[in-house]
């Protein structure tokens, strides 16, 4: 127990230093990315029949929800409210904090990539052993090739095929959004139903994307197991198929776990572009927004977030690795 | 495993019941379903407040001007009503009289009155805008503003410096109600304006005073949506808003839909296929290609209309780069793009080739200049004039290949912004067609459009695409190519022309310029001129101005455009048709003004 503790304190310590070190170069980042997104907002508003001097003065009032001061002084600022977990106020919606933005973006984002996540990670984790099992059927063949197919399509593409075959073909699904703005938002059939509907396009894409990575990782890794010689001696030994096959399945989905929290971490990131095709409003979508807007402190909040889900993810990945590997708990604790 | 199992039945019979459940498209009841293009990305963060530059307010829904303008080719000051019932304004325009309708109400039941206008006036000073500046010698601005009774109220043009954008600039004033907003301005503002706007002592102090309200103007956020429009804002989601009508809205007996979807997107490709699917009622202007407009017509009851657009779009020269600073040279590539193909190619459905460049759209070319359009050289596809021009210019052609006067490589590059696919294809028409003329020309894109305007104005780019003929005001039409970017600026009412290369001057024209059949011209100096002198010395500088334009070409205007809209004549009718002066105007005052009708209603 010491030993575990003793770990997570150490994962802790790096996992601050990191966000540290990861903060301070967005922060240098983002405020050096070039462009000037008053001049674009001016701009737009001549483009909309006003007035020269009064698009001027339109933008000149939202200078005061630009940040001030020096390079250094705007660091000091930021570093001094992040202790506060105060993020800074949105340019792009001035008024609103950051962390509010931040949190709404969040719900839409967690619940759909979660469930993408997940589903793509059971199918193509079972049907990964099936492929390595039957890799000499039919049935294997075109486990595989499904798999290579999805891989290698861009996310982007298929939620393009999606939405035009969903919702403009067969318009079956919603283009976009998030819920039926007439019902009643609350825990009531009809709404839940309703975000269930709008959220499945989003979930599909997510989940078919996923699958052909899942599938291949898990047909490789329960190749290489079977070809190891406790396998062997297993089978020599007469052991029931059942547990053999729990004793591949356990061996080769190690590697994948590693993977799968690592997705889990790169979740509030969100998925850019299926968000932007479905217009689902969650963290690729507001980040991608906020880059656009050269809003700096949303820009700053949604890196922020990323990393530190990063940084928390590998954490719980090498707890659990100690947890269901034997070998790495066993090695520790020798050491 | 069996709770897991009846729970995901559950969820499923929930998703059925919703997508059973009638009006998912919008299509039960009297709703209009709409975008807004004001505000691309609704945020249902943002406030209901329509200074904030994503507030959810839409304008003509729930958020209502004085009065709405209307789309004239030459006349900035004509309007439908809005908040205002009726206005009168004398011949000089020194004063503006509003009188509001007695029986107006707000959405709460509150009287519309003298009072919410003036404090929505005071709001706007926090925020600016002609009419509304605190600089006591800026031009145009309100000097009195006083309430002649309930529903009188009269706003008066400092005499010192008048304009003629003054009286849109207080028709476009958004009004709010004074008591849901009370507590934004303090108790003093008034005396604190009287003496920001005088030269007094404090003056400056009582200036920054109001202008540091503006941040709180911004983020206001009211409790509820208390509208004056004929809509109020019931629910906002991420992606989209309902509103519902305003049963007190002074003439909802004839707005014909009971609610409104204003639908939420992010790119065009969205727009696209909402038309495609039929879900909107109405879309205001969005750039389609032939392709997509081809399915968009095909779908049952979307019918095209086309308007005029006071935007026009120019190849614009940075003169401070050889060998664009010569005139024969810009005029050369004037006569070597076909602009017809460019346009094509460009814009085939919200586009029409440009009859010349006089930096006017050409249908307000005509009503402003009348026969003085046909003096304009139009700079037909000329390739041996072009050629003529060139060598005049000094210019060389080496083995097919035109080359500088002093032999070395011409490599011509146009800039423009990734993200606007129809000046891409613009641009990739331009150069192939100059490529085939001789010319090694290339396109070169920038990300996004934040970084191309800023580069631009560091005088980065040869050329770039530009919007031009901005009107229909005569003053904002020309600001366009003389203005700021080219070395005009105006401060506190007073003129001055920078260097090319400095303070945003990245057009770096001549200040001077010796125009044939009229002399020198001072063409900024000229423009700004548009903003104070009467109707009949108007014209005579747009005539100065587009001869000037014309002849010494800061542009090549390339296309027109043309406000391509979609309705759909499935649920509502009576969209204003080709050619309406409210096309526009946002769908919103459409429906309030009883424009629109339910399908089936007599």
């Amino acid at each position: 127990m010491r030993v575990i503790a003793r770990r997570l304190a150490g994962h802790l310590v790096r996992g601050l230093a990191m966000i540290l070190v990861v903060t301070t170069i967005s922060f240098v980042i983002i405020r050096n990315v070039p462009g000037d997104p008053m001049r674009a907002r001016y701009e737009k508003l001549v483009e909309q029949g006003m007035s020269p001097e009064q698009a001027e003065r339109a933008v000149a009032v939202l200078y005061g929800f630009m940040p001030k001061g020096t390079m250094w002084e705007q660091y000091v600022d930021y570093m001094r409210g992040l202790l506060h977990l105060d993020l800074g106020q949105s340019l792009s919606v001035p008024g609103a904090e950051v962390t509010t933005l931040l949190a709404s973006a969040a719900t839409w984002t967690i619940l759909p990539v979660l469930v993408g996540t997940l589903l793509s990670f059971a199918v193509g984790v079972i049907l990964g052993v099936y492929a390595a099992i039957k890799r000499s059927s039919k049935l294997g063949d075109v486990l595989a090739v499904s798999g290579s197919l999805l891989h290698g399509l861009p996310q982007y593409v298929l939620a393009l095929l999606l939405s035009a075959v969903f919702t403009t073909l067969l318009p079956i699904f919603p283009a976009s959004g998030t819920a039926d703005v007439t019902l009643e938002p609350g825990l009531n059939a009809p709404y839940i139903g309703s975000l269930i509907q709008y959220a499945t396009l989003p979930i599909l894409t997510y989940a078919l994307a996923g699958y052909g990575g899942w599938i291949l990782a898990m047909k490789s890794s329960v190749v290489t197991v079977l070809g190891d010689d406790f396998i062997l001696a297993a089978e020599l030994r007469g052991m029931k198929r059942g547990v053999i096959f729990r004793y591949v399945a356990r061996n080769a989905i190690l590697p994948l776990f590693t993977i799968l929290a690592l997705s889990l971490g790169l979740l509030f990131g969100g998925a850019i572009f299926i968000e932007r095709i479905f217009t689902y409003p969650g963290l690729g979508l507001l980040l991608l927004n906020s880059i656009t807007d050269r809003d700096y402190a949303l820009m700053g909040g949604a890196f922020l977030l990323i990393t530190v889900a990063i940084v928390i993810a590998n954490i719980i990945a090498d707890m659990l690795y100690t947890a269901i590997d034997p070998r790495v708990r066993s090695g520790q604790e020798a050491s | 495993m069996k709770r897991l199992a009846a729970a995901a039945v559950s969820l499923c019979l929930a998703a059925a019941t919703a997508a059973c459940g009638g009006n998912a498209d919008g299509s039960a009841g009297d709703v209009f379903t709409t975008i807004d293009a004001l505000k691309p990305g609704i945020d249902a963060n943002a406030p209901v407040n329509p200074y904030n530059p994503k507030g959810n307010a839409f304008r003509g829904f729930n958020a209502e001007w004085l009065g709405w303008t209307k789309n004239h080719l030459t006349d900035p000051n004509q309007f439908y009503p809005g908040v205002a019932q009726s206005w009168q304004i004398p011949s000089d325009q020194s004063s503006i009289t509003l009188k509001l309708r007695p029986d107006g109400k707000w959405s709460d039941g509150e009287p519309i009155t003298a009072e919410d206008v003036r404090f929505s006036i005071g709001l706007a000073y926090t925020q600016g805008g002609t009419a509304y500046a605190l600089d006591p010698s800026a031009a145009g601005t309100a000097s009195d503003i006083k309430i002649v009774d309930d529903w009188t109220i009269k706003i008066t043009q400092a005499a010192k410096n008048p304009s003629s954008s003054f009286v849109r600039s207080v028709m476009e004033t958004v009004i709010v109600p004074e008591h849901v907003w009370r507590g934004v301005l303090p108790a003093d503002f008034w005396q604190k304006l009287k003496l920001a706007q005088s030269d007094a002592p404090g003056a400056e102090v009582a200036r920054a005073g109001i202008t540091s309200l503006a941040d709180k103007v911004i983020s206001f956020a009211p409790p509820r949506d208390v509208s004056a429009g004929p809509f109020v804002l019931k629910r906002v989601n991420p992606g989209e808003a309902l509103l519902v009508k305003n049963e007190n809205f002074h003439n909802a007996a004839n707005v014909a839909a009971d609610q409104v979807r204003i639908l939420n997107y992010t790119g065009n490709e969205q727009v696209w296929n909402y038309l495609v699917s039929g879900r909107l009622d109405s879309a205001p202007f969005t750039a389609v290609p032939a392709g997509v407009m081809r399915r968009i017509t095909e779908t049952p009851g979307n019918t095209i209309v086309r308007g005029y657009s006071p935007v026009s779009m120019g190849l614009a020269f940075n003169q401070s780069k050889k060998p664009y600073d010569n005139v024969h040279v810009r005029r050369a590539l004037a006569y070597l793009i076909d602009r017809a193909q460019v346009t094509k190619v460009a814009s085939p459905e919200g586009g029409t080739a440009s009859v010349t460049t006089s930096g006017l759209h050409q249908e307000a070319a005509k009503a402003w200049l009348g026969e003085g359009l046909a003096a304009q050289d139009p700079y037909r596809h000329d390739p041996a004039r072009a050629e003529s021009e060139l060598r005049a210019a000094g210019m060389k052609k080496v083995d097919g290949r035109w080359t500088m006067p002093d032999g070395s490589p011409w490599k011509m590059t146009i800039n423009v912004p990734a993200s606007f696919s129809d000046w891409l294809a613009g641009a990739k028409a331009v150069t192939s067609q100059l490529n085939d003329a001789g010319i090694d020309a290339e396109v070169v894109t920038t990300a996004d459009y934040p970084l191309y305007l800023e580069e631009m104005a560091a005088g980065k780019y040869d050329l770039g695409f530009w919007l031009v003929a901005l009107g229909p005001a005569p003053y904002n039409i020309f600001q366009r190519l003389y203005g700021a970017q080219n070395g005009w600026q105006l401060f506190g009412g007073r003129l001055k022309h920078v260097a090319p290369g400095t303070e945003g001057n990245w057009m770096g024209g001549a200040e001077i310029i010796d125009v044939k059949g009229v002399g020198k011209v001072n063409p900024g100096e000229l423009a700004v001129k548009l903003n104070s002198v009467p109707e009949a010395e108007q014209r005579r500088i747009v005539s100065i101005l587009a001869r000037t334009a014309n002849q010494d070409l800061p542009v090549i205007q390339l296309w027109d455009y043309v406000n391509t809209q979609v309705v759909n004549t499935t649920r509502f009718t009576g969209f204003p048709g080709d050619d309406s002066d409210a096309l526009r105007l946002t769908s919103g005052v459409w429906l309030q003004l009883g424009m629109i009708e339910r399908k089936g209603r007599i």
